[in-house]
């Protein structure tokens, strides 16, 4: 399956000088939002991560489906 | 003892143009900011009166940790009857505003009463009391230039609150204006028409000269300096505060757009196509490119570490506006179906300049062109609407007195705003909690009175948002009393015990860590007793009626947290 991640502010990659905040990744049936985490090393705790499925917050632990939607965003609680 | 370490109330009457310097009411003594103003506005002025006439009287108050450039808690707070939504407001400013006035020793400032002639008044205060000067050859002129010729005719060390052609105009969406640290006039008390009661008073703008002033004093300076310490310390230590050094506000638009929450083409879908070219990451790779006067990161305030501000630059690297945040990003960019960060910052300089709350105006906008006024997407044609503004025609000044007016004249029902208040770039039926804070909150829709989006909640689902609401409200309502930056939270929220300490060490109190929480109580608690004198009702705690019916996109989300659960936001009073 594939899914499109986004990745917020701190979250972005450098790839050949420049940043990147928006891939497709193929993942094998089963996988869980978790898996990418540890596949693209994130080494933020997932307290201090906001982490969102189609829309809705999700938990590390949730599963994948084709097509899905995901955002990583570097936040936590507090503040306002 | 005395409690407040010989603070007083400053007093100006601008129909007698005098100046009385008065002790600080006992009633008084351990309220600061928001909760202060809200005092003296319920203790005086009478709820039911009319804003822009002589009863309404204008209150500038520091928060109680004001004056020791303590990392972002120099803030100022202006309140008063608001013509906007006939209720209570308090707007909150950064800027020099608040450190000028606790060099001089005010608590608070109090504007009364109203000149019986059409003439414009610089009020000018220092410590040999006040001076009144006429202003006439000011009138008509943009915050920008008016600021310009105060520095000229002041000197550069004071700090200035103005108004532009919008407050003299007492629009609705009128704010009052403060300098920055590099004395910029955009620190902006933006919201509710605050500008439009100083204008209603004939103040072009006030003066504030501390020369010969100083720091107000503090009891116990080690055990201040100690809390300050761990202050410093959990704030920087805190993660969010390189996202916000280095993004600013603005990486909130992928944020919210992730949601499904940011507000697009007026408020009609929570998912804009074109996110990308108005985000945070965007801006600051194009201000780090462009680079001159272009800065990503910017204080606002002296003393300030997070740094959250920017000086935005176009592509000759000249400046453009400064700052460029994300409330303003979304509601003239992707409320109005703008995706290019240049329009939108080249509309945000000639709202600042006219004086005018961008949030509001943007809001109004939006209305404009659900109703056909202007094709969505037209920045061009956003740009002549702003000009019209300027020219004071009457679609100008239907624009500038805001978006619930702008609805009604235009015949539009899909008009987001709560209390006639333009909501701010956080979809409410998509981000619920802070849908439950613009509903309720006594100063209508208002991002800054309990944004939950950070909250690590399902947004989506009604449950459990009055609750959160009700807490980030009360807390918001405490540091707004502190004189407190909602980033300072960060810091405050890792070192809760440091708010205690910093008090008691700087006022000899001896408050408990549950302080914050009393003074946002005490702040929600009057503002809503004045509002029920003014006539408000539970039925204005609602949100407009689109959004209870209207799915939006892509999550086709409505609004439907229980009205009885609207009703329990405030269940200790």
């Amino acid at each position: 399956m594939v899914v499109e991640v986004h990745l917020h502010t701190t979250l972005q990659r450098v790839e050949m000088g420049r940043d990147r905040r928006r891939l497709l990744m193929e993942l094998p049936p089963g996988s869980t939002l978790g898996d990418v985490l540890s596949q693209l090393e994130i080494k933020l705790e997932p307290e201090h991560l906001l982490l969102v499925i189609n829309g809705r917050s999700a938990e590390p632990e949730q599963p994948l489906s084709d097509g899905d939607i995901i955002h990583l965003i570097p936040a936590i609680s507090g503040g306002s | 003892m005395d409690p407040i370490g010989g603070m007083k109330i400053w007093r100006v009457n601008l129909s007698r143009q005098s100046l009385d310097i008065e002790d600080v009411p006992e009633t008084w003594q351990y309220l600061g900011g928001r909760s202060l103003l809200a005092r003296v506005l319920l203790d005086e002025v009478p709820p039911t009166c009319e804003p822009l006439g002589p009863l309404n009287k204008l209150v500038f108050a520091p928060g109680l940790l004001v004056g020791h450039m303590l990392s972002s808690c120099d803030r100022i707070s202006v309140g008063a009857k608001s013509p906007l939504t006939g209720g209570i407001k308090e707007s909150n400013a950064g800027g020099s505003t608040g450190l000028h006035m606790t060099n001089m020793g005010m608590r608070a400032l109090i504007l009364e009463g109203q000149p019986t002639q059409p003439e414009w008044w610089v009020v000018h205060l220092s410590l040999q009391g006040a001076r009144f000067d006429p202003a006439d050859d000011l009138a008509g002129l943009g915050v920008y230039e008016t600021a310009r010729v105060l520095l000229e005719r002041y000197g550069k060390k004071v700090a200035i609150a103005l108004i532009g052609p919008g407050g003299e105009m007492r629009l609705a969406s009128a704010g009052i204006q403060n300098l920055d640290k590099d004395r910029v006039p955009a620190r902006i008390n933006a919201r509710g028409g605050m500008g439009a009661v100083l204008g209603s008073k004939g103040v072009k703008a006030i003066i504030f000269d501390d020369a010969s002033g100083k720091k107000p004093p503090i009891t116990h300076p080690d055990a201040f300096k100690q809390a300050q310490k761990a202050y410093n310390q959990a704030l920087m230590g805190h993660p969010q505060i390189a996202i916000y050094r280095d993004y600013g506000t603005a990486g909130n638009a992928r944020m919210c757009d992730g949601f499904g929450g940011l507000p697009t083409r007026n408020f009609s879908s929570g998912h804009f196509e074109q996110v990308e070219q108005i985000s945070g990451e965007y801006m600051r790779e194009i201000l780090l490119a462009r680079g001159g006067e272009s800065e990503p990161t910017h204080a606002c305030m002296l003393g300030c570490t997070i740094r959250c501000s920017n000086i935005f630059g176009g592509e000759d690297g000249k400046a453009i506006v400064s700052p460029l945040e994300y409330e303003t990003i979304g509601l003239m960019g992707s409320n109005l179906e703008i995706a290019s960060l240049d329009t939108i910052a080249r509309m945000n300089w000639q709202v600042n300049d006219l004086g005018l709350d961008s949030i509001e105006v943007g809001a109004a906008l939006g209305v404009a062109a659900e109703a056909g006024l202007f094709a969505f997407g037209d920045g061009e044609r956003a740009l002549e609407l702003l000009d019209e503004i300027r020219r004071g025609t009457p679609l100008g000044r239907l624009l500038g007195s805001g978006a619930g007016m702008t609805g009604k004249v235009l015949g539009v029902t899909r008009v987001p705003v709560v209390k006639n208040q333009a909501m701010s770039a956080y979809e409410p039926r998509a981000i619920k909690g802070t849908g439950v804070t613009y509903a309720t909150s006594p100063q209508g829709a208002d991002h800054t009175a309990g944004l939950t989006i950070r909250a690590k909640v399902d947004h989506l689902d009604p449950i459990g948002q009055a609750s959160l609401s009700r807490t980030v409200q009360i807390n918001v309502a405490g540091y707004d009393s502190l004189g407190a930056c909602t980033f300072a939270g960060f810091g405050f929220a890792a070192a809760p015990e440091s708010i205690r300490d910093l008090l008691n060490a700087r006022y000899d109190w001896q408050v408990g860590t549950d302080i914050l929480q009393v003074l946002g109580r005490e702040a929600l608690r009057l503002e809503r007793e004045f509002n029920r004198q003014a006539g408000f009702t539970a039925a204005d705690d609602r949100l407009p009626e689109f959004m209870i019916h209207e799915p939006l996109p892509p999550h086709d989300a409505v609004f439907d947290v229980p009205d009885e659960d609207l009703d329990e936001v405030f269940n200790w009073l």
